[in-house]
């Protein structure tokens, strides 16, 4: 390879790239080919994918544009992380190798493949048209071009994080709820629209977030977090997960939708036992005949195996209770101020 | 498939300001955007710094005319004063409507959009989104395309127009997720493909794909392209990738600093300093490099942007994206220390020859954006102005082909030519006789135009380019693609690619060679001045029966007169 770094030059590895590949033409399932390629320090994941391509196989296929981080073509799990493989230092990746010297290369999940490292981006663009992931301006389209908004500081900060999303897609593949559900809006959309419902200047902030309290929406996350870990520009995508459910028990109430309801029913049992009376948490969250007709089943398996949770009269409080209300009414209060401070 | 009125070929900035104002100027036409990337991969993602437009919020004596005056001097007297007219009137509408439609720009205490300097403009009015400009406005415009529900063909490659006389029928291009060819018969096609820098590789700030190819298909089509030998050289590239560090770091502040600690600028540009335009700064940092007073590494020359004295605060809060990029590809935080950069290929000026517009020479057909020529930059372009062009005459091809849509039958593309076109496309891909490795043929251009079409160019270095390319051209013939699969064969979307910028650099060596002046980003050596008495005009370059043809064109003038350019 041809960059060589001042301090490091002598330093030089021969590193195998595990790369996954799958051409649907020809190959009725995946497998992995190993290219063994010297590679020098300071050499991104990208230029030596670029190098194997164009010195042992040019048939190895992934995306890659910018080759600067900023257009997010070239995101891939590396060692089973999703990346971005022009950001992604060779070196870095081998000091955490779980097989010494072996780098594996594969597409993100959760979005259906194409051909070897390429997977399709259409499913996510979809979503994001269904959440309308755009600004839906207050101002008139004939209005336009003649004034500007106003807007303050403040406001611009609580999107500006969220603005710097490049849709690579890396929280995508590593949301555990999408792996489970395809139809989950995923955390990418999630923060854009979030970056959308707190623009004084979009106009449909409340259809978004109808759409957003539905099914396979925002009450899916289970704050895993990963989408928030693996975010390849630091992005806290859990703020604004966290900051839709907020809005949306104070703009639709918690009696709405589920997903509400849970939150509601779990802060009620914290505040007054400090654990969860697990055993009716279902009947407040989805209702007595939700309950029945989907849990039932579930229900009569938990007493065969005796694993059903004890009934609310038997939950006691945990200990030292009373400490922990005085913490939870502070903490209430913080919210609130803070919430206000931010409505200011 | 049933013919469109409007197709669009790229789905950066300008392509998609185009799309976005055709819908609105008529919802009920049948337009479609065409890029091989998604749309939101495009390079307006990496422009940093910001667009230019005379809102007068920071300074508040800031007007359109000072725009004006700026732009033509900083084109060295070539731009076309009325096109030019047309890019800062239009300015502060683009801005508000993009303030409008949702993007972030950064604000001031007055909650105005806020503004900061920037290379050769008297004021700053430079318009951004911290050092994430180009990315929030390529967000904003696909955001409202899929609003509007714009038709998208993802991942589709250009290969070609297909013409009847002097009307194009449509367009040809390639699915990448099938290797199919396919007809997108259209009554008018817009090129909106970005730049051809790439053609010096690893010495250009640009992305993999600003491979022209806008350019190359309107060339191969007989149209004309304009001023073809100017290419800006941005001042300050990383060492050793050659990406970008925004011209907002010296916006900020920034000073450029030689092996002896000295602020060399004070030489070349007393009053500006590392404000000074482009060309000037790029020469001078090349300057001080030849004349020893660089750093050396086995990376190659650099000197050196030094931010240390702007502090953590500044720099994280303004320019974070540089200090990840100076940390990622340098290993080198500029809080701590000074970032090691040169000179990049970095943005052409020259590109299809239009009206302002947007319309080519071929009815139907118009271009806008960095494929453009039309021309507002002339031999440089001033920092915060590529946005802003994009931005504005991306709208303005969009209106106008919307209009004129209905003025145009649709063409019908014959079953025989799209044949015709999946052989030639896939001509390399057999294996008797190509031999060749596209990553040698890139690699050499890349080399031979930085060395002989470089920041400073001499008749035998240009003759040498020129001899190399032609060179390169016939061993091309001869290139193999490997990858024999039909499903997204990126192999030979490289070779298709490196088939285009072949073509372009063709026309920017020979403009280069013809042009005996220096004027803006093109310095002759061997003809140091600028000499308007025989080159204050456009260059011209057309492909007649297969041999590129040099012509020229006069530079509309207006309120302005000839000076020396000074800074």
């Amino acid at each position: 390879m041809t960059v060589s770094t001042d301090q490091h030059k002598e330093e030089k590895k021969d590193v195998t790239f595990r790369v996954f590949r799958f051409n649907p033409q020809v190959d009725s399932k995946p497998y992995f080919d190993d290219y063994k390629i010297p590679v020098e320090r300071g050499i991104t994941v990208l230029r030596s994918l670029n190098y194997i391509k164009e010195h042992i196989d040019a048939s190895v296929s992934f995306r890659a544009f910018c080759q600067a981080g900023i257009c997010g073509s070239c995101s891939m799990r590396i060692n089973g992380l999703s990346q971005l493989a022009c950001t992604t230092q060779v070196w870095d990746v081998l000091a955490k190798c779980r097989e010494e010297g072996i780098i594996k290369i594969e597409p993100l999940r959760n979005l259906p493949l194409i051909k070897d490292l390429i997977v399709d981006m259409d499913p996510l663009v979809d979503k994001m048209r269904h959440y309308s992931n755009w600004v839906d301006s207050t101002m008139a389209e004939s209005e336009m071009g003649k004034k500007e908004f106003l807007v303050s500081e403040e406001e611009f900060l609580r999107y500006d994080k969220a603005t710097d999303c490049i849709l690579c897609a890396s929280c995508v593949s590593e949301c555990s709820i999408l792996r489970a559900n395809k139809d989950y809006v995923s955390p990418a959309v999630l923060l854009k629209s979030y970056r959308m419902n707190v623009d004084s200047r979009d106009g449909i902030h409340d259809l978004r977030l109808a759409e957003l309290v539905k099914d396979h929406g925002v009450w899916d996350c289970t704050h895993c977090y990963r989408c928030q870990e693996s975010c390849v520009k630091s992005i806290p995508i859990m703020d604004a997960i966290h900051g839709i459910r907020e809005d949306a028990i104070e703009c639709r109430g918690a009696k709405d939708t589920s997903g509400a309801k849970h939150a509601e029913a779990f802060m009620e049992d914290i505040e007054k036992k400090g654990k969860l009376v697990e055993a009716t948490l279902p009947i407040r969250t989805n209702g007595v005949v939700w309950t029945l007709q989907n849990l039932l089943p579930m229900a009569v398996k938990m007493i065969m195996k005796r694993r059903t949770p004890p009934p609310p009269p038997l939950v006691k409080s945990s200990k030292g209770i009373k400490v922990f209300r005085a913490m939870f009414r502070e903490m209430s209060e913080h919210v609130k101020q803070d919430q206000k401070s931010h409505k200011k | 498939m049933k013919p469109f009125d409007v197709v669009v070929v790229g789905g950066g900035g300008a392509g998609l300001y185009a799309a976005m104002e055709a819908m609105k100027t008529n919802p009920s036409l049948n337009i479609a955007v065409l890029s091989k990337v998604y749309p939101n991969r495009s390079h307006t993602s990496a422009a940093q710094g910001g667009a230019n437009a005379a809102l007068a919020n920071k300074a508040k004596d800031d007007t359109v005319e000072m725009h004006i005056f700026d732009t033509i001097k900083g084109s060295d007297y070539l731009a076309d004063q009325d096109a030019v007219d047309v890019l800062c009137s239009e300015a502060p509408k683009i801005i508000r409507e993009l303030d409008n439609i949702g993007t972030p720009w950064s604000r001031m205490d007055d909650n105005t959009i806020a503004q900061r300097p920037f290379g050769g403009a008297g004021r700053p009015r430079c318009c951004y989104c911290s050092d994430k400009t180009g990315h929030t406005i390529l967000q904003t415009l696909y955001e409202q395309c899929l609003k509007k529900g714009v038709i998208f063909f993802n991942e589709y490659f250009a290969l070609n127009l297909s013409v009847n006389g002097s009307r194009s029928r449509g367009l040809i291009a390639m699915n990448m997720k099938t290797g199919k060819v396919e007809a997108f018969p259209a009554r008018t096609v817009i090129f909106a493909t970005g730049g051809h820098s790439k053609m010096y590789w690893n010495r250009s700030s640009n992305a993999a794909g600003n491979t022209g190819d806008g350019q190359a298909i309107a060339y191969r089509a007989g149209i004309p392209l304009k001023d073809m030998e100017f290419v800006q050289f941005h001042p300050t590239g990383l060492r050793k990738s050659g990406l970008l560090i925004t011209e907002g770091a010296r916006g900020e502040g920034g000073y450029l600093v030689n092996r002896d600690g000295e602020r060399f600028m004070a030489r070349y540009a007393k009053e500006k300093m590392e404000l000074g335009p482009r060309d000037l700064v790029s020469r001078s940092i090349e300057t001080e490099i030849l004349e020893g007073r660089g750093f050396d590494s086995p990376a190659g020359k650099y000197i050196h942007l030094d931010l240390t004295h702007l502090g953590a605060d500044l720099i994280k809060s303004r320019l974070p994206q540089i200090r990840e990029m100076s940390m990622q590809f340098e290993g080198v935080d500029p809080i701590e220390e000074p970032i090691p950069v040169r000179p990049t290929a970095h943005y052409s000026m020259g590109g299809i020859d239009t009206d302002n517009f947007g319309r080519t020479v071929m009815d139907g057909v118009y271009a806008a954006g960095e494929c453009a020529c039309v021309s507002v930059h002339g031999a440089n372009r001033l920092g915060g102005n590529s946005l802003l062009d994009i931005l504005v005459f991306g709208r303005i091809a969009g209106r106008m082909a919307a209009e004129e849509s209905g003025k145009f039958e649709p063409g019908i593309i014959s079953d025989a030519e799209l044949k015709e076109q999946l052989a030639a496309t896939r001509s390399n891909m057999q294996s008797s006789g190509h031999f060749e490795r596209y990553g040698a043929l890139r690699e050499e251009l890349g080399q031979t135009l930085a060395i002989n079409v470089g920041i400073f160019r001499e008749s035998s270095l240009l003759q040498q380019g020129i001899r190399d390319i032609a060179e390169l051209k016939e061993r091309f013939k001869k290139v193999r693609v490997f990858d024999s699969s039909d499903v997204f064969n990126t192999n030979l979307m490289q070779v298709l690619e490196l088939k285009n910028m072949l073509d372009l650099a063709e026309t920017v060596a020979a403009g280069a060679y013809a042009r005996e002046e220096s004027r803006g980003s093109h310095t002759r050596t061997d003809f140091p001045v600028r000499d308007d008495a025989k080159w204050h005009k456009h260059s011209v370059a057309t492909l007649v029966n297969g041999t590129l043809s040099l012509g020229e064109k006069p530079v509309t003038m207006g309120r302005y007169e000839l000076q020396e350019r000074t800074y």
